[in-house]
């Protein structure tokens, strides 16, 4: 009962954390999981894409209601990342646990790297603002939604109100790889998806976050079916864990506005680096 | 239909969208929430060494039996059908309003997951 507590207050910490700092359950689950309790990789992987389900589903409701996901542009980049999705779990099963824990560091030295840059650029107290690094990952229920403003009418089918969407075709290969990123190591996809909708496509980095966060349930969908039918995803880890991340960002969401994430920032990017660490090790097998 | 007509007609899909995930992740989270309680009344340790298997043909029979397994395992189903229900409400949607490419767009996500479903079968198998 205990552990099970632990792994609801782990879950719960990692909803709230990823909620505040745009950040979703996978960059935290995953660690959590395997350098908390020692569980293998694969499992760990298969549980973080189950959060990344809870917070995606919960998070996207509140972005839909004010209007500033783009739908349409979601749901054609959306095939691309499931269809990626589908090709990492099944690459998931056939390389080794360290060479994924290897790509894990990577991702996590990435994310490190974007929110300390992202903290030494902002000078004011923030609120939610999602990061480029891991925005719509599927914690970012507390990014307040807000009507989209009137514009000129969008010309192109997947438009929106005052930007015009470009370069889908490089952007529709480059949501595959977030697709494989995304069923190999457990998170959402957002660490690709935003920057390519905000840098690539013209799109505003808040309808960026938020549309991701519509995709990634989509996404994770398509390999946590494969990870579920070949009997990996243990239901006595993600029980309490997703519970304890659908807590955690739920409550992440109301208190967000009060908070002052420059030093929950910092703290992150601490326990980021530190993480990145150990994950490293077990890849090189130190 | 004119454009101020065609936006408050997916202003309108898109609020019951957003409603119907909110409603999914909270109704799976609830029955894992269930089976959290069941594990503690029982004695189950996340730590356990084997876990029980997804049948999804005994999943009514657990959860008619009050077994831990049945709430968290249809708990789990829950959230994985809410965004792939979703997609089933956007290819509607877009086939009602005459959008054809996005219809295909919508059915080629179910297709990638039918795929899924196919490609684990079929490793196992």
């Amino acid at each position: 009962m205990i552990v099970g507590l632990v792994l609801i207050a782990g879950g719960a910490a990692a909803g709230v954390f990823g909620s505040l700092l745009g950040l979703g359950g996978g960059i935290l689950i995953v660690p959590l999981l395997t350098l908390g309790f020692g569980r293998p990789l694969r499992e760990a992987v298969a549980v973080s894409l189950v959060c990344v389900i809870v917070t995606s589903s919960a998070a996207a409701g509140a972005y839909l209601r004010g209007r500033v996901a783009n739908l349409r542009l979601g749901t054609v980049l959306a095939l691309f990342t499931a269809t990626g999705a589908l090709a990492g779990a099944l690459l998931a099963f056939a390389i080794p646990d360290r060479v994924i824990a290897g790509l894990f560091a990577l991702l996590l030295a990435y994310v490190a790297v974007s929110m300390g840059r992202a903290g030494l650029r902002t000078s004011r107290p923030a609120t939610v603002v999602p990061d480029l690094a891991g925005a719509g990952e599927g914690g970012a229920i507390s990014a307040e939604p807000s009507a989209a403003e009137p514009g000129p009418q969008p010309a192109g089918r997947l438009d929106g109100p005052g930007y015009r969407v470009r370069r889908v075709v490089p952007a529709s290969i480059a949501s595959l790889g977030a697709g494989v990123i995304a069923a190999l190591l457990g998170v959402g996809g957002g660490v690709i998806n935003v920057p390519t909708m905000n840098l690539m496509m013209g799109v505003p980095l808040r309808v960026a976050a938020a549309t991701s966060n519509l995709m990634i349930g989509v996404t994770a969908v398509a390999s946590a079916i494969i990870y579920l039918l070949r009997g990996g995803l243990d239901p006595y880890l993600a029980g309490p864990t997703a519970l304890g991340v659908f807590v955690g960002a739920s409550f992440g969401a109301r208190v967000a506005h009060r908070v002052d994430v420059r030093v929950l920032r910092i703290m992150f990017v601490v326990v980021l680096a530190w993480t990145t660490l150990q994950m490293a090790r077990r890849a090189l097998g130190i | 239909m004119t454009m101020p007509e065609q936006r408050a007609a997916s202003a309108e899909v898109e609020h019951v969208i957003a409603r119907f995930l909110l409603f999914g992740a909270v109704v799976g989270v609830v029955f894992l929430a269930i089976g959290v309680v069941l594990m503690a009344v029982n004695g189950i340790s996340p730590e356990a060494a084997t876990f029980p298997a997804f049948d999804p043909g005994t999943l009514v029979a657990d959860l008619a039996a009050l077994r831990t397994e049945g709430f968290l395992w249809a708990g789990i189903v829950i959230l994985i059908a809410t965004p792939i229900a979703r997609v089933i409400g956007e290819l509607i949607t877009f086939m009602m309003r005459g959008d054809r490419i996005l219809a295909l767009v919508a059915l080629g996500i179910l297709g990638v997951i039918v795929l899924s479903v196919a490609a684990a079968l079929g490793i196992q198998g």
